[in-house]
């Protein structure tokens, strides 16, 4: 599974999205505000699930804040910190 | 004593949902037990619990805002939602309504999950979600966020005493003036951990019914659920009953007062430990009901127990206990003809709560 | 009503990381002292060591979690300070009414370790949840038979007890009460918050323009409430009154307060209500300030438009945020300062942030005025505020 993939799955189980599936998320599509609608609580549960996940750890939400424009976004930062690891 | 009305019901339990629910389970006198499997060190425990459901809070709000929402939460709001629709003030203002939500554990499914997210991943794969819906006043919280309820807020956690004492603070605000209206109501929830400490506590459970005047044996029946009155200090327009005096407290000395002239409405649920004190405490002549049969053995069984008084008194009829009479007290075995009750709960060595209840 | 506003405070009890009663503490905040640094009692297996809070050199009895046993040492200062004895409680109705978080949880790790492991653990941990409930505690030490209640609103929990403690005493139904709140540090805690993304992983720095979020701490408040006709018949002296009580929800979002601060408007103009005591009477306010970027900002600005220029701080810089506590000891020592006629420096704030609504007092300031304000904002939404000071202050 790639990690856009493996993000999707996230999303829809761990944030309890019940009414979409993986494929119904657009790469690109803001995950907070509009889009998929996402507040701060979800955000820092978010970091827990990057951490629980692929064993990345986000210090603050200032970090946060870039990484989750998008899933994209998500998967390019998440990629790049363990190619960096 | 500032006497309150009771507008209308909201429940979700064992028996069904709804209070329609509530009134036909009464009147047909059987409890409906189902089942609660929890894992334990010897294999599976299968343990008789009775068990709510929630489906029907998407009749009142679309499923994707309840996502983030728990099994306690749930419980909460459809017994709120279900009171205010009862009341007829659903859809109507109520930001200067006050909420109230007794529990005797909070959500116990929530907190222990919370557990599980660090005993299972670490500490740092702690769940940020878990732990702000296990925080005790998420279900009120949910609820004024849902409804738009801007008044006060409170919840209390006071294990078997949490529905009277509660009770005593939402009499408060209406006597104030704070606010016109209160949502109250008592939530609690069924997980591995409380069907565990059933276990561990009260033995292997053989029996498929609570025989609450049967005080020489335990048969306690864990329950869930969430039962929701809304209160009003106004006299106007139809009403359940009426809460006249709201007791509450510990006594060391003497013999508590009760009225002679009220059915007394027990909160025994089974439980062997407080027989004695029922025993002692009832007056001799009292005729006495018990419903526990019906939703099951937990500190919010005590707004169960209101729920049952006020369909007593707007029937003006109480309903048979359900199951067989036991040992030294008059146990209702037909209906009867009701104009006051009297619901009584003890707990621990001293505790009390008496609530007296009239029919408008 | 049986007995109109104000209420009578004639006894006060406070144990915190700032001191092991009132006395201590308040030389600790007047002294400008702190000193949060990485638990001796819990450890955590997170890379970051965030400080805390912790009371030095107490130790619970086993049978008791040890929120209810902090509980009852502030109880304890609280009731010798009024001139209660045993034989006196007995002969009165007196009711309990304390805030909490921790003290009401149904966890225990190790309990729950153990079970999750497949074993069948010793019930005591959990014994020792049931019989600590921090108002039945109490309540039972001092075999007290007034009504017993444990507030769980989060971090408004102590205040909402004293205040609703108060409209118990008004409403007739006992004839005084002991009202606080009470918290213990602890991993569980500890973990949650962390996980939140608000807590510092140094000093925390209230109303600050580098504040990064709260430190936890633990202790308890407890005041004795009492009817001024019950005093005057006791013929005790009042520390202080309860002159008002004010609560409302942001009914917004589960853990963050509502951006314009809407719920704290109302609870405050509730409070002034009550003894229709007129906004400028208000000589100081002691703030809920955690020092998260949220709360200071939504409070500040409201603080601005509702009291501009009265001069406020925030002691959670001194004891770290109490939780269900905190509402408690931030009106024990919201008396204690006003009894002083001073309020100590806000702990934590050095550079201004223009983005808030003003700036908290950096050094202890004399305060001439006679009545105060001392307010707490929840998970949850709750806003609850409580107005104290003489007798006919208003």
């Amino acid at each position: 599974m790639t990690t856009k993939e493996k993000l999707k799955k996230i999303l829809v189980e761990d944030l309890n999205l019940e009414e979409l599936t993986p494929e119904d998320i657009d790469d690109n599509a803001p995950l907070f505000g509009e889009g998929l609608g996402l507040d701060s609580l979800d955000a820092v549960e978010l970091v827990v699930l990057v951490q629980k996940h692929f064993g990345i750890e986000i210090k603050d939400m200032e970090e946060g804040r870039t990484a989750f424009q998008s899933v994209n976004d998500l998967a390019a930062y998440i990629d790049g910190r363990l190619a960096a690891a | 004593m500032m006497r309150i009305t009771v507008k209308g019901i909201g429940v979700t339990g064992g028996f069904g949902c709804g209070v329609a629910d509530l009134a036909l389970a009464l009147e047909g006198g059987v409890g409906r037990v189902t089942e609660l499997t929890v894992p334990s060190a010897g294999g599976e425990l299968r343990l008789p619990a009775f068990r709510a459901e929630t489906g029907r809070l998407e009749e009142f709000v679309p499923k994707r805002t309840l996502r983030r929402i728990d099994h306690y939460s749930k419980m909460g709001l459809l017994g709120a939602y279900l009171a205010l629709q009862d009341g007829g003030v659903l859809g109507s203002d109520l930001s200067r309504m006050g909420v109230v939500v007794a529990s005797g554990y909070g959500a116990t499914a929530t907190t222990f999950a919370f557990l599980d997210s660090i005993i299972g991943d670490g500490d740092i794969c702690a769940s940020p979600t878990h732990f702000a819906n296990s925080v005790h006043n998420s279900a009120a919280a949910n609820i004024s966020i849902m409804l738009g309820a801007k008044g006060p807020s409170l919840t209390v956690s006071q294990f078997d005493m949490s529905v009277p004492s509660a009770l005593v603070s939402a009499r408060q605000w209406l006597a104030e003036g704070r606010v016109d209206t209160v949502l109250f109501g008592a939530i609690d929830e069924l997980s591995d951990l409380i069907g565990y400490l059933q276990h561990r506590r009260r033995g292997p459970q053989q029996h498929r019914a609570i025989s609450p005047l049967a005080f020489e044996r335990e048969s306690s029946i864990i329950g869930e659920g969430a039962a929701f009155l809304l209160l009003t200090a106004k006299d106007s327009g139809p009403a359940y009953c009426t809460i006249d005096a709201v007791e509450t407290g510990s006594l060391y000395r003497g013999k508590l007062s009760l009225p002679h002239d009220a059915l007394m409405l027990l909160g025994a649920d089974g439980r062997k430990e407080l027989g004695d004190r029922y025993l002692d405490t009832v007056p001799g002549r009292s005729r006495v009901a018990c419903y526990a049969p019906i939703y099951g053995s937990m500190p919010a069984g005590a707004a169960f127990d209101l729920a049952a008084a006020a369909l007593v008194l707007q029937n003006g009829k109480a309903y048979p206990i359900p199951g067989a009479a036991g040992c030294g007290m008059d146990g209702i075995a037909v209906p009867l003809e009701t104009e006051r009750v009297c619901s009584l709960r003890l707990a621990g060595s001293h505790e009390y709560a008496s609530l007296t209840m009239s029919r408008g | 009503m049986t007995h109109p506003w104000p209420v009578a405070i004639t006894g006060l009890g406070c144990i915190c990381a700032a001191g092991t009663d009132l006395a201590r503490c308040m030389e600790s905040l007047y002294g400008g002292r702190r000193a949060p640094e990485a638990s001796t009692r819990f450890t955590s297996s997170h890379p970051t060591r965030f400080p805390v809070f912790e009371v030095p050199g107490f130790a619970e009895p086993p049978e008791l979690l040890r929120t209810s046993a902090l509980g009852l040492h502030a109880a304890r200062e609280a009731l010798a300070d009024a001139g209660l004895d045993l034989e006196t409680l007995r002969g009165l109705r007196v009711g309990v009414c304390v805030g909490t978080t921790v003290g009401s949880a149904m966890n225990n790790e190790p309990f729950c370790r153990d079970y999750r492991a497949g074993l069948d653990p010793d019930l005591e941990p959990i014994e020792r949840i049931m019989r600590s409930n921090p108002a039945a505690a109490i309540a039972r030490e001092f075999e007290l038979t007034g009504p017993c209640q444990t507030v769980v609103n989060a971090c408004a929990s102590g205040t909402d007890a004293v205040g609703l403690a108060a409209s118990w005493i008004r409403g007739g139904i006992c004839d005084l009460a002991i009202a606080g709140g009470a918290d213990e540090l602890g991993r569980i805690t500890y973990n949650g918050f962390i996980s939140l993304m608000i807590t510092d992983d140094s000093p925390c720095k209230p109303f600050d323009k580098n504040r990064k979020g709260l430190n936890l701490g633990e202790g308890a408040g407890m005041l004795v409430l009492e009817s001024e006709e019950l005093r005057s018949r006791r013929g005790v002296r009042a520390r202080s009154y309860l002159l008002g009580y004010g609560s409302a929800c942001d009914a917004h979002h589960l853990t963050a307060p509502k951006p314009d601060g809407e719920g704290l408007r109302y609870a405050i103009a509730e409070a002034l209500s009550c003894c229709g005591t007129p906004a400028e009477a208000v000589s100081f306010v002691n703030a809920h300030g955690t020092g998260t970027p949220d709360n200071d900002r939504v409070e500040s600005r409201v603080l601005a438009d509702l009291l501009p220029g009265v001069p406020f701080l925030s002691t959670k810089g001194y004891t770290g945020h109490t939780l269900g506590a905190a509402g408690a000891i931030e009106a024990v020592f919201t008396v204690a300062c006003l009894e002083r006629g001073m309020i100590p420096g806000s702990a934590g704030f050095s550079t201004a942030d223009p983005d808030l609504g003003g700036t908290p007092v950096q050094a202890c300031t004399g305060i001439s005025g006679t009545v105060a304000l001392s307010e707490s904002l929840a998970f949850g939404g709750n806003n609850s505020v409580i107005l104290l000071g003489k007798r006919g202050a208003a």
